[in-house]
């Protein structure tokens, strides 16, 4: 395809283009014909390490005086510090019965007996971990943090929605928010509201903010003009208009932005345990630093459970009609779906006729309260919760723990002895491990930072930048990486950029033909479907778990990580791009006789290009967060320097490789968009 | 139209409404005179409606007929200022509407102009009742009156049973019943329609415009209804005004501009219209000076249509008399006059 020029005049673009490349090869042929340009001037560094150390120790001395500290951060902190305190408190004392029946008759309720099965599941098996206590602790931490998350974010999505100013000057903040890994600001909220854990409840909330201002804006901007008109035309004043009309129209999509900011919540449990978020993630942590997988599977396992319970329970929320109904809630019918399974109609029986008891309570209970199912499952409720008490059932029972350790640990065992070196004939997951360290990242890393000097990478980023957008994103792209060297990060940096090349490449070699394949194969899609939805839904670092049983400690379990993790969206947006491909396109093609190879080649994936691009650009967004929390595993690279930096207490370090990860971020990924774009421009081009 | 014109219920004076990004600016021009196209060309801002001046009379069912693109949505909309005109007057019960502020909007809003959508505008995540009654809600109504009322309401557009619905489980036309019935619970003056059987299907948009006669029977009602269909505008309209490119073209009456078009662009629509059942002996007749009639001639009142006249002048050779209230001869008719005015002449 030929992309049409950026929006600068032709000759100039040429002339300029031009020069960065001689330059570039000039500066190349020189280096290697023993010119030698050496690494990046350690001299040049700006020396953030001195006063960030520097603001440490005013931090710390200062907290018990400052007003600053009097006044905002610490009672701030002590606010939070306390309201966790009891809600942790309550859900610990909470009989784990009354929170389960609690969570099945709110499914029930939103949504249908399918859906409260599988999030009262879901609890179930978060207590058969074993890790009940810790599980109740991550908890309290999320719904702490969703609630700050969101005292913030609705109102400011309000505002936002009605100001277009505010609109657009919140943007580049929230998308700073978004593509920002969060170690960045981990050491900063560490100094500031150093009590206890509020820094990761802070850290948590920031992280999870984005989603909930962004659809409750957009969610407001879409309510239909008309019905805005008529409330108007009725003589409602703005505060009429956002209750009565604007909020309750807008519902469905706040709360899917309810549900994103839970989910983003829980996928930085782990790093919030890096600054004492406690409960689950603490366990992750110190069984991944332990290399104890069985244990760090167990606590993953937890968290991935409490993650699908709070996705389906919000989820189902967000999906409720706006008129505040549910959708009519089915008896169980189980027998249909498993059919030949003998026990099934039993369950199915006694489900229907327990369905039917309940009907018949909720139409009594009726005469008495407008909410009947309200009424009745309160009166459940605090009936369980008698009998629990006076039981004594309040923790899960320990002694229910299904354990996984001993299970694992004989499998990790046994994957290292027999797949990391398949009967020692030089092949399995060891080798693989090892060709990929030495043959590819290697050289890879050593291309990019001996090979190709840090001027020329400079003028080859800045020319890229050129050719695919215009000089805006040549200069931001070529300062950005000037500003890597500034701060002492560039060889940290070119260690992370070989590991998210090879990364984005393999992902793009597995992901691109499997989502051609599920585009020319529905029943391959629909198989597909469920094993995307769950990848996406758990917790990124999870997959560092299972990876590390096979691949060991290192940079390759992060690679293979990574790919696992930013694998959907290349397939689902390839899979997408070629099913909106023109029928009419296509069945040209068929007509003048055009294999399916041809189709495809020529016609299909053309046409879909600037979709799989867009695929390939959030792939390469998630696979570089995902290549930095792997230097929780040993890799090597920015994600390493970050660890060290907050293992260590050494702010000066964190802060000065958190920014080199977000200047990173930024460049890649608006790298990554202008090509979107360019691709995109083509095809409107070749088709207006 | 002959007796003396009582004191208007809406008035509107010099109107103006530009679409762009200053009108402010380019106000000075419109009092000079300047033209519809310079003002595009020169300061690239469109005029939707131009200079438009009116008034309703009290139980007036005014149309205001007109293309897509005529500026009449736009018009009825400035009338309570949902759109911002940017010059001119507009006068109800003698107030100057656009000198007020905007709490003084909200309640001319709120209790005296009421307004029913193109696309009914409902509430979706409303019932039906519940929309009825959103704009007794919002003028603070306690909610068990405001229920009360709205169900009248239903029950006065054919809806009893239907309150506890919500709007998409409604058909078209039932739909924009609920919408005529929130527009009437507030009880206005005024009523401001925007195109409401529009979307409509042919069939129910005849049932919607006989009911709404029905109702203007009951009520008497100030009513401003845009439409587009000049057969719509001729069966409802005491009066229609002719939009086109922001200009009233011609008002008057449906048998006035039927009978005289006042251009060959209004005339192109009354060529669909069936005259025999718009024209009345009034319109065809030959004036005379009122005289007291002889006693044996045919007779028939001057707001007969055609429709009936024809079969009177077919049975009598002579001429037939149009006699007023007081039974003076106002005018006369004869068979050639009648078919005249049925082929357009």
């Amino acid at each position: 395809m030929v992309l049409p020029y950026p929006r600068i005049r032709r000759t100039y673009f040429n002339i300029a283009l031009m020069l960065l490349l001689g330059v570039a090869a000039a500066l190349l042929a020189w280096h290697h014909l023993g010119g030698g340009i050496g690494p990046f001037p350690a001299e040049w560094n700006l020396g953030l390490r001195q006063p960030m150390d520097d603001f440490k120790v005013w931090a710390i001395g200062n907290r018990n005086s400052h007003p600053i500290f009097l006044y905002f951060f610490t009672p701030l902190s002590r606010l939070i510090d306390s309201s966790l305190r009891q809600v942790e408190a309550f859900l610990l004392w909470l009989p784990w019965p009354v929170l389960a029946a609690a969570i099945f008759l709110t499914a029930y309720r939103v949504a249908n007996g399918g859906t409260a099965l599988v999030t009262t599941g879901c609890l179930l098996l978060m207590g058969f971990t074993g890790y009940w206590r810790q599980s109740m602790q991550t908890l309290a931490l999320m719904l702490i943090a969703v609630l700050i998350a969101l005292l913030i974010g609705i109102p400011l999505g309000i505002l936002s929605s009605r100001s277009d100013r505010l609109e657009k000057g919140l943007r580049p903040l929230l998308d700073a928010m978004q593509t920002m890994p969060a170690f960045v600001y981990l050491i900063p909220v560490l100094l500031l509201f150093g009590v206890a854990r509020v820094p990761s409840v802070i850290a948590t909330v920031i992280y999870a903010l984005p989603p909930a201002i962004r659809l409750t804006n957009l969610g407001l901007r879409q309510v239909s003009a008309e019905a805005l008109e008529a409330a108007q035309a009725f003589g409602s004043t703005p505060r009429q208009m956002l209750f009565k009309v604007q909020l309750p129209m807008a519902l469905p999509t706040i709360m899917a932005g309810v549900n994103q900011t839970i989910m983003m919540a829980l996928s930085i449990v782990v790093i919030a345990a890096l600054i004492g978020g406690g409960g689950l993630g603490e366990l992750v942590l110190q069984a991944l630093r332990t290399l104890r997988v069985g244990r760090a599977l167990e606590a993953g396992l937890a968290i991935v459970f409490m993650a699908i319970l709070l996705d389906r329970l919000s989820d189902a929320l967000a999906r409720l009609d706006v008129t505040g109904r549910p959708p009519r809630t089915e008896p169980f019918r189980l027998a249909s779906r498993w059919q030949g399974v003998g026990w099934a109609s039993h369950v199915e029986r006694a489900g229907q006729k327990f369905v039917r008891t309940g009907d018949r309570m909720m139409g009594w209970a009726s005469r008495f309260t407008a909410h009947p199912y309200g009424l009745l499952s309160a009166c459940f409720l605090l009936l369980l919760l008698l009998v629990s008490l006076l039981a004594g059932w309040q923790t899960f029972p320990p002694a229910w723990k299904i354990g996984l350790e001993g299970v694992t640990d004989n499998a990790v065992r046994w994957a290292q002895v027999h797949l990391y070196n398949i009967g020692g004939r030089g092949w399995g997951t060891g080798p693989f491990s090892d060709w990929l360290t030495l043959q590819v990242l290697n050289p890879l890393r050593s291309f990019l930072t001996v090979g190709l000097p840090w001027p020329v990478l400079i003028l080859l980023v800045a020319a890229a930048g050129l050719a695919l957008s215009g000089w805006r994103l040549a200069v931001g792209s070529g300062v950005g990486l000037l500003l890597l060297g500034f701060l002492g990060m560039w060889n940290a940096s070119m260690d992370t950029l070989s590991q998210v090349i090879v990364a984005v490449l393999l992902a793009v070699l597995l992901g691109v033909p499997v989502g051609i394949a599920a585009a020319r194969h529905p029943s391959l899609e629909r198989g597909l479907r469920p094993l995307l939805d769950f990848l996406q839904t758990i917790p990124s670092f999870v997959y560092l778990v299972p990876v590390i049983m096979l691949f060991n400690l290192g940079r390759v379990p992060g690679i293979i990580a990574s790919v696992l993790y930013a694998l959907p969206p290349t397939i689902r947006l390839t899979t997408l791009g070629l099913k909106q491909v023109d029928a009419a396109a296509t069945e040209a093609a068929r007509a003048f006789g055009s294999t399916t190879w041809q189709s495809l080649r020529k016609v299909e994936l053309p046409l879909a290009l600037p979709s799989i691009m867009a695929g390939i650009n959030q792939t390469i967004m998630m696979v570089l967060s995902m290549v930095i929390i792997a230097g929780l595993v040993g890799s090597s690279g920015l994600g390493i320097e970050v660890v060290t930096g907050l293992a260590r207490n050494q702010l000066g370090l964190g802060v000065e490789s958190g920014l080199a990860i977000v200047i990173l971020a930024i460049i890649i990924d608006r790298l990554a968009q202008a090509t979107v774009q360019r691709y995109q421009q083509a095809m409107n081009l070749s088709q207006g | 139209m002959m007796e003396p014109t009582p004191a208007p219920k809406i008035e509107c004076r010099h109107l103006w409404k530009l679409f762009g990004p200053d009108p402010e600016r380019v106000r000075p021009l419109l009092t000079q005179g300047v033209s519809k196209t310079d003002i595009l060309t020169q300061t690239g801002h469109v005029v939707a409606v131009q200079d438009v001046s009116f008034a309703v009379r009290p139980g007036e069912l005014f149309v205001v007929m007109g293309l897509s693109g005529s500026g009449k949505s736009t018009l009825v909309r400035c009338l309570s200022r949902l759109i911002e005109p940017t010059e001119g007057e507009i006068w109800v019960d003698g107030v100057d509407v656009m000198k007020m502020d905007a709490a003084a909007l909200r309640q001319l809003r709120r209790h005296q102009m009421s307004m029913v959508f193109q696309r009914f505008g409902l509430f979706p995540h409303r019932r039906v009742l519940e929309n009825v009654a959103y704009g007794l809600e919002v003028q603070g109504m306690e909610k068990a009156t405001r229920l009360k009322k709205a169900q009248e309401l239903l029950d006065l557009v054919g809806l009893a049973g239907w309150g506890h619905k919500y709007p998409h489980e409604l058909s078209g036309g039932m739909q924009q019943r609920v919408g005529l019935a929130r527009a009437l619970a507030v009880d206005p003056h005024i009523l401001l329609c925007d195109e409401p059987f529009s979307a409509l299907d042919p069939l129910i948009r005849r049932e919607m415009q006989d009911e709404l006669i029905r109702l203007q029977k009951m009520m008497h009602k100030t009513i401003i209804f845009i439409t587009h269909d000049f057969l719509e505008a001729v069966k409802l309209g005491d009066r229609i005004a002719i939009m086109k490119d922001g200009v009233f073209v011609q008002v008057g009456t449906p048998q006035e501009i039927v009978s005289q078009p006042a251009d060959s662009y209004v005339r192109e629509f009354t060529k669909d219209v069936p005259r025999v059942k718009v024209l009345t002996a009034r319109d065809v007749m030959r004036p005379r000076t009122p005289f007291p009639p002889n006693g044996y001639s045919p007779t028939c009142p001057p707001s007969l249509t055609l429709e009936s006249l024809i079969p009177l002048v077919m049975d009598h050779d002579d001429l037939c008399l149009v006699l007023d209230e007081d039974a003076l001869c106002i005018g006369e008719l004869d068979r050639t006059l009648v078919m005249q005015a049925m082929v357009g002449g």
